[in-house]
């Protein structure tokens, strides 16, 4: 990690000084301890601040498409010839590289946009499982050193191992090393779990029809309908999104239930095809919706019918702008 | 409340969202023929199913509807040569998504009726019908108004 750390810098500083890149997506160490927070680093001497280790949750390819949809957007009453054009530099891993395939099948910006440093990845901390093993103290001091996590609490030190506190989505990951990447940084992680990725899935696919309307239920009566899981997921770019849309009013502003299942389910619809597993949502929902057990639904349904692995590939299609014509049928009805 | 809802007498409410070019003109056909089928169902006269928003059905549901069908052109017959193979695609992915939160499978329907298949229409809305007919009104994800 540390040796990433120190090659991921200089990596940096160099892009920067040589000016291959305006800025560069990372992440920094954040104000609370064991915490990292996106960074955007635009002077070489700054490459200094950049931490990589199990604290940096969010997907970067997020801010990636916010900086460079921002700077479209202020160059559209600039002259053609005076035009600018932008280069952001992104520190990637698995998921976010997939995140950016995503962004550029969907043609949001091009390939020579983006430099990405591609980073293996050992999984990140899921701030939720940690809290339950600290017994809800607060985290006075902590780091994250490899396999190990080291946390001060009012009640003393403890030491714990990175695997029991790492996220589902991180778990079984299949891509937990970039996709695409422009330089990569250190070796290749081991590879994790993802023999087991659909275990979830399989577990709420043998309950009863009733039984997973309760788990639908109870777990989105929790959301409060902050749009932080939107905010955060690289798959939600859209200018307007349904939820702020007036013409047609697609879901009710109010506290009603069903506005709120009606917002998650599409949502999370959006995500066919598009969701590549990141975690964002679930790590960043402050009432602990189980997001996860619903995008990998489909994640899974993606697979098997159309044998697709969202943002695996630069050469696939994505799957609902596809067709073969022996798609699956077996859903329609016949009298 | 089911059981209350059914003893006054209740029938099921279903909408079709059908495709201009097919299954409207099959219903049409099913009419001029006099063939009798349910008088359950609202018809929702859509260019295609191309077309179909998943969000209509998502949202028929909540407004309270018993049942959706999406019908349109059987595949390769599609006016627009490929709008039904992509809304196979999407539909696939809705129905099995609804199913796997916990909605009954059969208040979501699709399927697929010629111009030319009046008989197939009336059957297809009384099988429909029938099936929503088992299920009861719907109760999960209506909004109370
Ligand atoms: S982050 Fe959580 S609480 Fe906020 S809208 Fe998303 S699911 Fe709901
Ligand atoms: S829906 Fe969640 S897990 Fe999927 S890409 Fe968006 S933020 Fe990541
Ligand atoms: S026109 Fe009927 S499905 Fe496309």
């Amino acid at each position: 990690m540390e040796s990433i750390e120190k090659k991921l810098r200089e990596e940096a500083k160099l892009l920067l000084a040589e000016k291959r890149v305006d800025v560069i997506v990372g992440f920094e160490k954040g104000t609370l301890p064991l915490v990292a927070t996106p960074c955007f680093i635009e002077n070489p001497d700054d490459a200094e601040k950049l931490v990589w280790n199990a604290c940096c949750t969010q997907n970067l390819a997020k801010f990636v498409h916010d900086v460079l949809s921002q700077h479209r957007a202020s160059q559209v009453r600039v002259k053609p010839e005076d035009r600018k054009k932008k280069v952001v530099g992104v520190v990637g891993r698995g998921c976010a590289t997939r995140s950016i395939v995503l962004h550029l099948q969907e043609k949001q910006y091009d390939r020579d946009d983006v430099v990405i440093i591609g980073v293996p990845c050992t999984g990140y901390i899921d701030y939720k499982k940690l809290s339950g093993k600290l017994g809800g103290e607060e985290v006075l001091d902590g780091a994250a050193e490899g396999d190990q996590i080291k946390v001060k609490t009012a009640s003393g030190e403890k030491a714990i191992a990175l695997k029991d506190v790492l996220a589902a989505s991180c778990l079984t990951c299949r891509f937990n090393n970039p996709v695409i990447s422009d330089m990569m940084i250190g070796d290749p992680a081991p590879p994790m779990d993802p023999d087991h990725e659909y275990d979830d899935v399989n577990a709420v696919e043998a309950m009863s029809v009733e039984e997973r309307w309760a788990f639908f239920e109870k777990e989105m009566d929790k959301c409060i309908r902050c749009y932080a899981c939107r905010q955060t997921c690289p798959s939600c770019y859209c200018k307007t999104c349904f939820v702020e849309q007036s013409q047609p009013r697609w879901v009710g502003v109010g506290e009603d239930e069903t506005d709120t299942q009606v917002f998650q389910i599409m949502r999370m619809y959006h995500m066919v095809g598009r969701c590549v597993d990141c975690g964002s949502c679930s790590s960043v929902c402050p009432m602990g919706v189980d997001l996860r057990k619903f995008l990998k639904k489909l994640d899974k349904d993606v697979f098997e019918l159309f044998g697709n692995r969202p943002g695996s590939s630069l050469d696939d299609q994505p799957p609902l702008s596809a067709y073969t014509e022996n798609d699956k049928e077996n859903f329609i009805f016949n009298p | 409340m089911s059981e209350n809802k059914a003893s006054e007498g209740w029938e099921p409410r279903i909408v079709a969202i059908v495709c201009n070019w097919c299954t409207y003109a099959g219903a049409d056909l099913a009419g001029i023929s006099r063939i009798q089928y349910p008088p359950n169902v609202r018809i929702i006269r859509v260019p295609c199913t191309g077309r179909i928003n998943p969000f209509y059905v998502v949202k028929a549901l909540q407004e309270g509807v018993d049942g959706v069908l999406v019908s349109g052109c059987h595949p390769g017959e599609c006016h627009y040569i490929t709008g039904n193979l992509h809304a196979r695609r999407k539909f696939a992915m809705l129905k099995s998504f609804l199913t796997y939160i916990g909605m009954e499978a059969d208040r979501t329907m699709f399927t697929w009726v010629s111009a030319s298949e009046g008989e197939r229409f009336a059957q297809v809305i009384k099988g429909v019908t029938e099936a929503v007919r088992a299920l009861g009104p719907a109760t999960k994800m209506v909004k109370k108004i």
